[in-house]
Formats: C-alpha cells, structure tokens, sequence
C-alpha cells in the first residue's frame, strides 16, 4: 500500500516533468518589438490626462501646464518616431496604421476640444482656450 | 504515511534543483523543450508540496502521536480550526507552509505567463526555484516535519499531545501566520521579475507591470498579518499592548518598511523611466529582510526566547542571504547601463522630489529599526557588555520620524509631476494649514497638551483636508462637465483611476493608524485589590465590583469579576472580566473584558487573587483613547488596497499600432 | 507566530508568580525612574515602569527597591546608579549616550543625513539644464502633432 503509493507519486511527478513532447509547447503570445514604446507611449498619454486634469482642478498655474504639456507631448513624438523608425524597418511585421493624415495648419484645430476651424484663430472658438501655445 | 510525506519533500528537493538548471541550461542552448520540462516541474512540485502539507494536516486532524511535530502542537481536545492551525504552530510546519506558499505563488506565475515572456521568463522560473530549493532543502534535513518520535528503535506513540498554546486559540491568531506568509513570500515574485528582466535586459519596464497587482496583493496581506498579530496581543494578552517592539515584531515591520517605499518609488519608473537602480534595489532589499526576518525569528540569534527553539538552521540561512545578497549586488552593478534613467528632474519642486523624501524617511525608519534590533548583538560583540534596547528607543526615533512621513503624505499628492510653482502650492495648502492648526488649537484647549501628540493631531487633521479635499476638486470638476451629483461623481472619479484614489484611501487609514497611536500618549491604568461592593475611578469611569464568581468545568476553572460601570453617576453597562486556568497545561488566561468605543476603551484584566490571605480579587484598569482608530484604519486600508487592485474604467483609446502575427525571432516557434 | 511564543513564556512566568498581591506600587515619582531602568524579565520589550505584567518577577521587586531607595532620600540619578552597579549598563532602558553606545542614537540620524545627501547629489545628477528645447524636438513634435491631437480629444 505505501509502496504502492510512493512509486504512484514518483512516477506522476517524473511524467509530469520528463514527458514534455513537442506538441505540448505553447504557442507564444505574438510579441510586438515595439511593445515597450507602446506601452511607454500609454502611459505618456495618461500622464497627458492627469495633467489635464489637475490642470482643471486648479493645482497648476498655466504656465507650468503648458511647459509640462510640450514636454509629454515632445516625448510622445520622440516615442512615435521611434515606432514607427523600428516597424519600418521590420518587413515581418504586418502594420495596421491608419494613413497619417495631412497636418492641418497650426491654429485651425483646438489643442484643448479638438474643434476644427476653417481659418487660423488665436483663442478656440469652443472653448475659449488658446490655440496656438503661447497666446494665453 | 510518513515515509511517504517525506518523499513527496525530497522529490520536490530534486525537483526544484532540477527546474533551476532545465530552465537556465534551456534558455541558454536554446532548448524550448528542456524549458517547458523546466516549468513542468513546478507544477509538479506543488503537487508534492500538497500531498506533503495534506499529509501533515492529516496527522493532525486524526491525531497521529506517532510523528514528533503533531505530538509537539496537537492534542486530541483542539477544536478542528486550531488543530488545522497547528500547521503552522511550529517551526517545521510553518517551513512547509512557506514552501507550500511559495509554490502555489510559482505555479500560478509559471502558469499565467506560459505564452508571454519567454526570454525572461526560464530566468524568472529559475529565481523562484532557487529560493523554492533552499526552503526545501531545510524542511528535508535539519527541520522535517515528518520526523517520528523514535525512543530506543521501535517507533512509539504518544498517548495525546501537548497542544497548542490556549492563548493561540483564538481566530487572529490562526489567519496571523499565514496571512504574513502570504506577504513574506509573495515579494520573492516581483523579485524574481526583476532579476529576470535584469539578466536578459528586457526592454522598457515589463516587470513593474506584470507584477504591480502582485506587488500590492502581497503589501496588502502583510499589513494585514502585521495589524492581526497586533489586534490579538490587544485582546487577549491582558495589558492591553498591540505592539511592543520586539525583534520579531520588527523582523515583520521591516520588508513591509522598504515595501512601502518600493509601492511609491515604482511610481517615478512607471511615470518617467526615472530610479530604475533604486527600485530594484528596494525590491531586492524587501526580498531580503522577508528572508532576514524568517532568520531572525527562527535563528535566536537575537537572544530573544520568545522566537522558536535554538535551531541549527541559522548558518542556511546566513549562507543563503550572502550568497543572494552578493549576486544580486554584482547584477545589478553590472547592469548599471540597462539601468540608466530615461529621464531627468525638471525641478527640485516637484512630485518626484517629494517621492525622494517619501523613500528617505520610509528607509531611515527601516533603518532605525533594523539598527535598534540588532545593537545590542552588535555592542555586546564590541564592548562585550549586555545592553537593552527597549521600547522608549524606537519610541524616541520613530516618533518623529513617522511624524515627517505623516506630513509628507499630506504633503506629497499636492505637488504637481514634475513641477510646481509655490503660488499653487500655496493655494493648495492654505485650508490644510487652517484645519491642522485649529485642530492643535482645539486640542490644545481641550488638555492634551502632549508635544507630540499635538503635531500628531495637527498633522492628521491637515493630511486628510487635503486628501478631501482631493476627493471634493476632483469631484466637482467631473460633476460639472457631466451633470452628476457629488457622490456619483466621487465614485466615477475613483474608477477612473483606481490607483490614485485607491491610494488616497490608504493614506486616510494611515491617518486613523496615527490617530490610534496618538491615543496611547494618554492611557491612564490603575490595578486594585478589590472584594465585592468596592469601588474605584480610572479615567472618566466610576467602578463597582458587584460580584466576584468562580467555577469550574471539565477544560479549565475560572474566576469573573461582575463590574458595574458608570459615567457621572449613571451606569452605562457591566464588564466581566475573567481568569481561566486550563487544566491540561495549567496554564492561567485572560478573557479581558474592553468596552470598546471610537472615543476611547475602557480594558478591564482580571489578573489574579491576592495571596496573603485575604483573597481579594486584583483588578487591572485601563483607558486607551482612541486606539479603535488602528482597527478602523486596518479596515480601510484593505477598502483602499481592494481599490487599487480594480482595474481603472478608462484605458488608454489612443491609436494602437498593431501588430499581427508577428513573433519574435528567437522566441521558441511551434513546428 | 514566534509572537505568541514568547507571550506564552511570558505567560507562563506571569502563572508561576501568579497570586501575589498587586502592590506594584506606581506612584509617579516611582514611574519617573522606572522609566528609564529596562525590564529585564527575559520576554518583554517594556521598562519598569510599564511592564504591566503581574507581578513581573523583576519589575515589581525593582519598583520596591526604587521605593526603598527614594524613602533613603537617593536621587533619581543615584538610583539608576545604584541597579547599573547591580545589573550592568542592560538595567538601563535605552543605550547611554556615551562611549560606543552613543552610535545607537547617531546612527539613525547619520543614516538620514546621508540619505539626505544622497538626494542632493541625486537632484544635482538630474536637474535638467535649462536649454531651450532642441530644434529637433520641435521637427519632431511638429511631424506627429496632428496624431497626438487626434488621441488626447479621445481621452476624455
């Protein structure tokens, strides 16, 4: 009886371990080469978002706001331009990207409500907010 | 079945050692096979580990005196929770826990991350294995819990056993040791996720994000462990202490120090790839101290009597905490290039800098305690003169010490990321500022005039106006722009970013943690001879002794004094304080009697009866204002930490640039 | 749990001096110098003055004798002199300031100081230095601002 127990658990835990075949090998998860700059480029974009909104609640002064604003946004595009440096350069990779749209002229779309304007304006006219960093 | 116990412990042995070189040698020959038979062997290993605890919990549950360790910590009258709760009553079963622990921990890591990671990964499973093999190679020589109580050569049985302790029969104290387990183990995952990512130079911080829920769950389960063991010394041990700054209660006190500061450093490398030595640094050093105070708690080498028995195991534990301690001193050192920070301080005013005096303060507290633990060994090894380090030392170090983290935390959440210009600051700060100093006022006026206990109520006053007033701004911004009301609002802003809040919540219950401390700056405690129909003041309180009962049934006798309280002539209750002494281990407990309330607690002990003849009855008295805060504050940390672990409602809906069906090169590839 | 081991001795010390009287006399001037003398029962952390363990067979002989010493007219110092020449520098609650034990108390502090220097050399290695942001990073900025635009109005 205890023998018979002893060689049932020595024997399942030897299969357990030594019986791997090949077919057992799990398909690995794809693993994207720019999966940390995603993941960096996530998190730019939340701190984009605190900032806004302890911006909103009042614990910045407008000017801080706006140098730490270029700032996140500035490495934003360094991040992206790293991405896209990376994925061009890799023919394996499959990219699903929308086509960049053409840049608008600076001042016809709202930096703040995102609100497009046919002309160039100083101040949104959604919002208020300047549109063109430094006129506030 | 012992035999069979025993086996199932050094196959795991093999096993474990095992798994450390398939994984490695796997990895580094490029073998997928040899690193899935790698990590096969960890499941394998949980399941020895499972029948082995099964077995030992069977021995306990039927009462089999034949093995040493159930005649040591079982007896037949136990209920079934504290038989159960035997497991971990001694040193042997409490190294099986551990190793149990941890391989659950290792088959659930193993198991969720099968198809990510897999460079990092054998790397991490080899970590784990490692620490996994060294507890495994203690519970297989020098501390097997299977050992049978061999007299001469026949294997002879007890009739019953000694039991366990009565004053360790009470619910705490069966979830304390597993719950500080649960923490104490748990730090070695992100442990070994850092080293993994650090050997193989992983890219951006993937380590921090697998294991941040990780991270929090274990912080989560030691404070809970730490503030269980406290609440059971305040109810059952009779003088009404919770913590008493003994060398185990600061063994556990200090992973969960350099815990806390990693929680919050780790925020700076998420944020801006900034202190990536430094977080390494303090996960390895919570690592460490988690197997440290393991060491010191089973070693004796602290001298203290209450830890387990003198065991040889202490130079294991010595030569394990070198040899990891230098290797992961030298990774790190040689890595210092991958370690390089992404980012600079853009001024001295800023969150980040506030984390830095958060990390100082939190170390220098670990520090001070660590120092304080381990003096007198040092000193009587210099001077070779015995010297105490009693409670009034920490007291006088950490009381200001913690006083500082206090304002900081008030402090901190207000400075903006990255910078701040004083004329914010000073907005911020003017309504804190008013509420802490009118509290001191208040205080003050109402006779706690106790230095430090002012600071400490201005500084809980303040730290939770600001904190409110978080809760409030943020509230009402997102009120305004979506037509909700304030509590609804409140409870979106929370869910939008879980961690943030969640945090603030925990920050609140260290508030109240302070405030409970506070209180004991005003205890007040009286002992009397009493008979009935005596009469006696403590505090506020008027006492009458109305009975003194006495009894006897088939487990323990007992004495009960009936206390009649009243308040300004008007009774607001009775108190039964009683004594037991139990008679299979004759030993006396006390079934105090507290009349718990926010404001303060009224403890009553019933410590005995006089001996010089006249057999009056002695009574010990105290009052602890305030001390309910600590419980209150335990359960709104794990509200706090609960909210932390949910995941925030709003992800990241910027463009995603996928990729599809792309793997990387070196990645094993299914034929 | 080794907690509860040593509350168990220490129970179990409290059982064998059980059933003496609670004479413990703790009048303040007792509670003064009991303060600074360590309970040296073997199982707790706790000074003559708040060992609240019955008839806790040191502490409560200490008391007496700091009692029998003030009624001699001793001074507080001269009592503390008088259990250091009995017992040793340990009958002392916390390390005196002096000689090596000073470290006890430096320490602490020093640990702080440097961390606090630590810091500074941290902020000074940081700090960035106040150039104008790079051209480049503004060609940069410039070439994905319309995308960056487009996500951030999605993020509220």
């Amino acid at each position: 009886m205890l023998l018979a127990a002893c060689a049932l658990i020595v024997a399942g835990a030897v299969f357990l371990t030594f019986g791997v075949r090949e077919k057992d090998l799990p398909q690995p998860d794809a693993e994207s080469p720019v999966q940390h700059l995603e993941e960096r480029k996530g998190q730019i974009y939340e701190n984009l978002r605190d900032l806004q909104f302890e911006y909103r609640v009042g614990k910045l002064s407008d000017e801080d706001y706006q140098k730490t604003k270029t700032e996140l946004q500035t490495e934003l595009a360094k991040v992206m331009a790293q991405i896209d440096q990376i994925l061009g350069a890799s023919p394996a990779t499959a990219k699903v990207q929308p086509a960049a749209s053409a840049r608008p002229e600076p001042g016809t779309v709202c930096p703040h409500c995102s609100a497009k304007f046919d002309k160039p304006l100083k101040f949104c006219g959604e919002c208020g907010k300047a549109m063109v960093e430094g006129a506030a | 079945m012992e035999n069979l116990g025993a086996l199932a412990i050094l196959l795991a042995l093999c096993l474990s050692a095992y798994a450390v070189v398939a994984s490695v040698v796997g990895k580094l020959r490029n073998k997928p096979l040899l690193v899935l038979s790698g990590e096969r062997a960890v499941y394998a290993i949980w399941l020895l580990l499972t029948t082995a605890s099964g077995l030992l919990l069977y021995g306990l549950l039927s009462g089999d005196f034949r093995l040493a360790y159930v005649a040591r910590h079982s007896n037949r009258a136990m209920p079934v929770l504290y038989k159960i709760a035997a497991w971990w009553g001694g040193m042997e079963g409490s190294l099986l826990l551990w190793g149990w622990i941890l391989s659950t921990y290792s088959a659930v890591v193993v198991w969720t991350n099968r198809r990510k990671f897999r460079d990092m990964m054998p790397y991490t499973t080899a970590i784990l294995m490692v620490v996994q093999c060294f507890f495994l190679l203690l519970i297989s020589f020098p501390e097997n819990p299977f050992e049978v109580l061999a007299v001469g050569k026949g294997i002879t049985e007890v009739p019953d056993g000694n039991g366990l302790n009565p004053l360790l029969q009470y619910w705490t104290m069966a979830i304390h040791p597993p719950m500080l387990y649960l923490g104490y183990v748990g730090f070695v995952v992100p442990f070994a996720f850092a080293m993994g990512s650090l050997i193989t130079r992983q890219p951006g911080d993937a380590w921090i994000h697998t294991t941040r829920r990780w991270t929090l769950f274990t912080w989560m389960c030691q404070s809970t462990g730490i503030l269980l063991g406290a609440g059971w010394a305040y109810a059952v041990l009779g003088w009404g202490g919770y913590w008493g700054w003994d060398p185990v209660e600061n063994a556990s006190l200090l992973p969960w120090i350099t815990a806390t500061a990693f929680l919050h450093s780790v925020m700076m490398q998420e944020k801006k790839g900034m202190m990536k030595v430094w977080n390494m640094v303090l996960i390895a050093a919570t690592f460490f101290l988690c197997i440290f105070g393991t060491f010191l708690t089973r070693s004796g080498i602290v001298g203290s009597v209450h830890a387990f028995a003198q065991s040889p195991i202490g130079k294991y534990f010595v030569a394990f905490l070198a040899v990891g301690i230098a290797a992961t001193v030298y990774l790190i050192l040689d890595r210092l290039d991958y370690l390089k920070s992404d980012a600079h301080l853009e001024s001295v005013l800023s969150r980040e800098s506030s984390f830095l005096f958060n990390n100082l303060i939190l170390l220098a507290s670990c520090f001070a305690v660590l120092w304080g633990t381990i003096f007198p060994v040092i000193s009587e090894a210099v001077t070779g003169e015995k010297i105490s380090v009693d409670a009034p030392f920490y007291n006088r170090v950490n009381v200001p010490i913690g006083l500082f983290l206090l304002l900081l935390t008030g402090v901190g959440p207000l400075i903006a990321w990255r910078r701040s210009s004083w004329e914010s600051l000073k907005r911020a700060f003017r309504w804190p500022t008013i509420v802490g100093v009118a509290v001191m006022v208040v205080a003050a006026a109402m006779g706690a005039l106790h230095f430090y206990a002012l600071v400490s109520f201005g500084l809980c006053a303040f730290v939770m106006a600001t904190i409110v007033m978080e809760f409030w701004k943020g509230a009402r911004a997102i009120a305004a722009k979506s037509q909700q009301n304030l509590i609804a609002a409140m409870i979106e802003l929370t869910h939008r970013n879980t961690r943030r809040y969640g945090g603030y919540v925990v920050h609140v219950a260290m508030v109240f943690l302070f405030l409970g401390f506070t209180g004991a700056a005003f205890n007040k405690d009286a002992t009397h001879d009493v008979r009935v129909g005596d009469k006696f003041t403590i505090g506020r309180y008027d006492l009458k002794i109305n009975d003194l009962l006495d009894g006897d049934n088939d487990n323990y006798s007992w004495r009960k004094a009936i206390v009649e309280i009243s308040v300004g002539g008007s009774v607001i209750g009775t108190l039964e304080p009683e004594q037991r002494v139990y008679k299979a281990s004759r030993q006396p407990t006390s079934e105090v009697a507290i009349r718990r309330r926010l404001n303060e607690d009224l403890y009553l002990n019933f410590a005995g009866v006089t001996n010089d003849g006249k057999n009056l009855a002695i009574i010990q008295s105290y009052v602890f204002p305030l001390v309910s805060w600590i419980w209150v504050g335990f359960y709104t940390m794990l509200i706090g930490t609960i909210i932390c672990l949910i995941p925030a409602k709003v992800k990241m809906q910027h463009m995603k640039t996928e990729t599809v069906g792309y793997v990387k090169k070196n990645a094993p590839v299914h034929p | 749990m080794p907690l509860y081991i040593r509350r168990l001795l220490l129970v179990l010390v409290a059982g064998l001096c059980l059933a003496q009287s609670s004479s413990d006399m703790l009048t303040p001037a007792i509670r003064r110098v009991g303060d600074r003398l360590a309970c040296l029962c073997g199982s707790c952390k706790n000074t003559v003055a708040t060992c609240s363990m019955l008839g806790c067979h040191y502490s409560s002989p200490a008391r007496e004798r700091i009692a029998k010493l003030q009624a001699e007219g001793k001074s507080d110092d001269e009592i503390v002199d008088d259990f250091i020449k009995r017992e040793g520098k340990r009958a002392l609650a916390v390390p005196p300031a002096e000689g090596f034990h000073l470290l006890s108390w430096v320490m602490p502090f020093v640990a702080i100081g440097l961390g606090l220097a630590a810091i500074w050399a941290f902020v000074k290695r940081n700090s960035k230095p106040a150039v104008a942001p790079a051209a480049v990073d503004a060609a940069v900025l410039n070439r994905y601002q319309a995308e960056i635009d487009k996500d951030l109005a999605k993020l509220e």
